[in-house]
């Protein structure tokens, strides 16, 4: 998305000298959702302010994103998608009004897309302010609208798949998603990662409808997820509360927005660019980014793996670290402050003396060796 | 032979590591003079393995009716812009048809292309339904023949031109009925389709539809929408009449294509 | 996890090799398993891709949908699956043995089932669902299966549902029982991949197992960088030999790892408890089959209100009687209770065989045994106590202090004046209590079917299959 509108203030400069010559990279939901998945990240969040393409850098690093969508995976949920929205959006319709008591006379549809990439967001703006004005004939599904919020001093762009209104005098976020419900149950971390990226939506709009003098709270917390229903293509709208994912995310953007104090330890000279050549690939040698990365303090967990594009880098810079936060968090919680494998290693074997506030775990560690060496001998 | 194949094996094996890693990197230059390197292998290995040549069956069917023809009976029936995935259930379930969706995307294309280099050389055209934007509305067709009101599209018209196609699918479907032994399974299931999404179309899933019941169902949600859907498509007729050329008009006017650097706030 | 597996891994990590967590195998295994390696087209809920699968280690059976979106290909998939399939469990039912029953009638045992050997819980979730989309089927009207898929469809079904049972055997997945033998250096997240898993236990970690291109995924999600340059490319080309070659490559390094999880796994001694858990299966699996030969109904979509509280306690009954057998059949796993003050171990350093409490008639044999332990009891005086020493005997907690602590036989050494002998530990012998044990409490009182509440949805309709579960697309 070109035209972004960047903030010249002191973090906004800051970030802008972190990208360096780095084209800054768009958030989409999915992006904005992952944030809350690791919250106490500085280098996520240092990256991720600053705009950074986190996936080109672990590429370049040598460190590549274990991630990847199947073209199947892709032309279904293209397929399931257009299905929902065949015939003047017919199944859509029938859901809704099943679902939320739709009236019958409310059919009516625009398509924001129908105005061409670079009117999008002013066009939707223009229906959805139209909308909550109570202008009549305002209508009832806006397909392919643009939605934008404010990431850190930058502007995310935002597409839901549907934005449906007048349903009570309120909006309700549509997410269309390819994964089956059978006989009433879904994969619940394809579900929780539905709710995730539709909060995003949620908070997108109500942002909008603050912005224009509206009431935010017209923007309903219950989103519409709309699914193919057991083994069959036909969809299946079910109502998902996302007001926990809103509190979740909420917090989290507060935190991103919070920066400065991150950026106020930085070194001086300190750069993530990547250094683009012509071509598009970063040009920086890999060993000064990955210098410059390991100057942030990364918070590495193995949840990271599903969610992080950086993970592989952080995941072998633990490693070398011997944290034990490799293990996950139940070990580390299990080990309380104890956070090196050498430091856990010592007190168990009673090679090392318990710092204060150590000696319960301590005590713990040296008897689960004993029990362990009995046990094994 | 099978030496042979040892080595294509090894060989394609090879390739395609070669290129999952070169995607990998986003190296897509490697990756394309590997890739075709990697085809060039499959299809020896696949002349090799073969007793019949590879490749989809093509059923050598003579097809009597055009694309075109067969699209242009469809609407005909429908009697409003429509999707391809209907006109292809349509041609299907009543005229027999062998269309599939692909076959259309080029279509409005090349109606163009023919209608600009001779103006209204053929009795009819394929051609665009126009948005309140007068562009030409994503993945609609129409009939040429048809009067403007029809082919532009206000915001109630999705909703009505899906009610109009119900009844007209309906009334297909009783006439074929009342002619045959038994309904044809397509129709039968393409009238089911739409039958579930309107209301009072059907009673549940199972059994089969009474095209009179769907027929009847929809046009009293029509009756519905009738009225303010005829008064917006008058004046977007109206509009796309005095606004654009022929060409326009049947095709559709190009959108704005100049960018705007700036973030219209 | 505990404090004791967390260390396991911690000295994994630090050695760079997994490290054992149980000294015994807590799960059956079959003279004749049966690997099956599912793959399916990603995207799809339940669409099948290939199927690796068989009995003999050098014998995989390969079966593959060469087009996975032409859905008469998918039926044909299933059919030739029950083919396989079919058989193989069919050839357990013949030998059986008859079992009595209190207030009920004797019935037939299975001497021996079936097991299914799978890569993971992934394997396990799309053989549930490919249960659920097959065994609604019909043999006739609209849309006809062959007649063997229905049958399998209630098969999977079973074992799909027969997986998450504590404690049963009848369908394993890979990763889970290595996990519950050996903790790695790594997460529990990263120990779902098979491949990784197993380099730990053996060579050693490396990270070519996160590497699509050296080790395939063990499904049943192929890598997308395979379904795009590979795959897609080879279905395009409606050559089925090269989808067939191309899914081959995916699942024979998989097929390798499996039978190296199953002699890893055979190479530990069995757990004193798995042969009555495994009868356990045997006798599920016996109602099964019975169930198909009554010709009842295939499972339902949804449990009514009372069967699923009626299930959901079997399973918490079991879940805890796998808990505490395996604490018994494993020191390594009681080690865990020793550490949190629930068990002890030691020497027993003094006993008095002839005490006794009460007078008269009531006079009660109450054998003391004192035992010294490094071991911090955290459990009062009272404490009815187990032993895995002596399984069924019981105990009662006297006094802890000191290191030592004072233990009276109440149950299980003999009726006599004096004990049974061997029923009293000696002097220097190594025992070990623990207020875990075995016997819970009846099944919770849940009304009949029939009677089932209101609130609950009142009685559940009789499950009658209709031709909509039958007709309901494969798309």
């Amino acid at each position: 998305m070109s035209g972004l509108k960047r903030s010249t203030s002191g973090p906004g400069e800051r970030l802008a000298a972190l990208r360096g010559t780095t084209p800054q990279s768009p958030h989409d939901a999915r992006a904005i959702a992952a944030l809350a998945a690791n919250p106490g990240c500085a280098r996520r969040a240092l990256l991720d302010g600053a705009g950074i393409d986190k996936d080109a850098a672990a590429r370049h690093l040598g460190f590549p994103a274990p991630f990847g969508q199947s073209p199947f995976a892709i032309t279904r949920g293209n397929a399931f998608e257009s299905l929902v929205k065949a015939d003047g959006c017919a199944e859509l319709l029938r859901m809704l009004r099943e679902v939320l008591g739709l009236p019958i006379a409310e059919v009516a549809y625009h398509d924001v897309e129908n105005v061409g990439a670079h009117l999008r967001h002013a066009h939707t703006r223009a229906l959805i302010d139209r909308a909550a004005a109570g202008a009549p004939g305002a209508g009832t599904l806006y397909d392919h609208p643009l939605l934008s919020l404010e990431i850190a001093g930058s502007t995310a762009y935002l597409e839901p798949d549907v934005v449906a209104f007048q349903l009570g005098g309120r909006f309700h976020i549509v997410e269309i998603k390819s994964f089956a419900v059978i006989d009433g149950q879904a994969d619940p971390s394809a579900v929780a990662a539905a709710a995730r990226q539709a909060a995003v939506y949620v908070l997108a709009l109500r942002a909008l409808l603050e912005e224009l003098g509206h009431d935010p709270l017209k923007v309903s917390h219950d989103v519409v997820l709309v699914c193919p229903e057991n083994f069959a293509n036909r969809p299946v709208a079910t109502l998902v509360d996302v007001r926990r994912q809103l509190a979740v995310l909420r917090r989290q953007l507060t935190r991103m927005t919070a920066l400065d104090r991150l950026l106020d330890d930085l070194p001086e000279d300190l750069t993530f660019d990547l250094a683009p050549g012509e071509d598009g690939l970063p040009t920086r040698p890999p060993a000064e980014l990955a210098d410059a990365l390991r100057r942030t303090d990364a918070r590495y967990a193995p949840d990271c793996l599903s969610a992080c594009d950086l993970c592989f880098f952080c995941r072998d810079e633990a490693r070398q670290e011997g944290a034990s936060d490799l293990l996950g968090r139940q070990v580390r919680d299990e080990l309380g402050g104890v956070a090196s494998v050498e430091e856990a290693l010592g007190l168990a074997d009673g090679t090392r003396h318990p710092a204060e506030g150590q000696e319960e775990i301590a005590r713990l560690l040296r008897n689960a060796e004993r029990l362990r060496k009995e046990c094994l001998a | 032979m099978s030496d042979r194949l040892d080595d294509l094996e090894r060989r394609i094996d090879e390739l395609r590591s070669a290129v999952r890693r070169a995607m990998r990197a986003r190296d897509t230059g490697t990756a394309r003079v590997l890739r075709a390197e990697l085809r060039h292998a499959e299809r020896a290995w696949d002349a090799l393995v073969s007793t019949v040549p590879a490749g989809p069956p093509e059923p050598p069917a003579p097809r009597l009716v055009t694309v075109r023809e067969q699209v242009h009976q469809a609407l005909h029936l429908l009697s409003a812009p429509a999707q391809p995935r209907l006109i292809v259930a349509v041609s299907g379930a009543f005229f027999g048809g062998t269309i599939r969706s692909a076959q259309l995307t080029s279509l409005r294309r090349d109606e163009a292309r023919s209608f600009r280099s001779s103006p209204y050389g053929r009795p009819y055209y394929l051609c665009a339904a126009l948005t309140d934007r007068l562009s030409p509305a994503r993945g609609l067709l129409t009939l040429s023949a048809w009067p403007l009101e029809r082919r532009v599209i206000g915001p109630l018209s999705p909703r009505v031109d899906f009610l109009t196609c119900a009844i007209a699918i309906a009334t297909a479907a009783a006439t074929a009925a009342a002619g045959a032994a038994a309904p044809d399974e397509r129709a039968t299931r393409l009238l089911a389709g739409l039958a579930r999404n309107i209301p009072g179309g059907a009673d549940g899933d199972v059994a089969p539809p009474d095209p009179e019941r769907v027929a009847a169902a929809a046009r009293a949600e029509l009756a519905v929408h009738a009225e303010r859907d005829t008064r917006d498509r008058a004046e977007l007729a109206q509009r796309a009449t005095s606004q654009l050329g022929d060409v326009a008009r049947l095709f559709g006017a190009a959108t704005l294509s100049t960018i705007v650097k700036e973030e219209a706030r | 996890m505990s404090l004791l597996t967390s260390l396991a891994r911690l000295r994994a990590l630090h050695e760079g090799v997994a490290q054992p967590i149980a000294t015994v195998r807590h799960c059956h295994l079959s003279r004749r398993p049966m690997v099956f390696i599912p793959l399916k087209l990603s995207g799809e809920a339940a669409a099948p891709l290939a199927a690796m699968l068989g009995t003999d280690r050098d014998r995989p059976r390969l079966l593959v949908v060469t087009q996975p979106r032409n859905r008469d290909q998918r039926f044909a998939w299933a059919a030739e699956l029950a083919g396989v399939l079919l058989p193989y469990v069919e050839s357990f039912l013949a030998d059986t043995e008859t079992v009595e029953r209190r207030n009920a009638d004797p019935y037939e045992r299975a001497l021996d089932a079936p097991q299914l050997v799978v890569p993971n819980l992934g394997a396990v979730a799309f053989t549930r669902l490919l249960g659920r989309s097959t065994r609604f089927r019909r043999t006739d009207g609209p849309y006809p299966v062959p007649e063997e898929v229905p049958l399998l469809g209630r098969w999977l079904t079973y074992l799909g549902e027969r997986a998450s049972y504590p404690g049963s055997s009848l369908m394993p997945a890979a990763t889970e029982e290595l996990g519950r033998h050996w903790a790695t250096g790594q997460s529990g997240l990263e120990d779902a991949n098979l491949a990784a898993l197993l380099h730990w236990i053996t060579d050693g970690p490396t990270d070519d197992a996160e590497d699509p291109l050296i080790w395939p995924p063990a499904g049943p999600a192929t890598d997308p960088g395979f379904d795009a340059e590979v795959l897609a490319p080879a279905i395009d080309s409606g050559s089925p030999e090269r989808v067939t070659e191309a899914l081959r490559t995916q699942l024979e390094p998989t097929w390798r790892l499996m039978w190296r999880a199953i002699d890893l796994l055979a190479g530990l001694p069995e757990g004193a408890s798995v042969a009555q858990r495994w009868e356990q299966d045997r006798a599920s699996f016996s109602g099964m089959a019975a169930a198909i030969a009554e010709g009842g109904p295939p499972q339902p979509r949804r449990d009514g209100a009372v069967a699923a509280a009626a299930r959901l306690a079997r399973m918490e009954r079991a879940q805890a009687a796998y808990d505490v057998q395996r604490a018994y059949d494993d020191p390594l796993v009681m080690a865990e209770f020793r550490l949190t003050g629930e068990a002890f171990a030691g020497e027993v350093v003094e006993t008095d065989p002839g005490h006794t409490e009460g007078e008269g008639r009531s006079r009660k044999l109450r054998p003391l045994v004192v035992v010294k332990t490094d071991d911090p009891v955290r459990l009062p005086a009272g404490t009815a106590l187990g032993t895995p020493q002596r399984r069924g005997q019981g105990a009662e907690l006297v006094s802890a202090a000191g290191g030592l602590v004072t233990v009276k036989i109440t149950k299980g050494m003999g009726r006599g004046r004096t004990p049974a002998p061997g029923a009293v530990p000696e002097v220097g012998e190594r025992v070990c209590y623990t207020s875990l044990t075995d016997d819970f409490q009846g099944s919770p009182a849940l009304p009949e079917s029939e009677s089932t509440p209101w609130t609950h949805g009142g009685p559940p309709q009789e499950y009658v299959p209709n031709d909509d579960d039958a007709q309901e697309e494969w798309s």
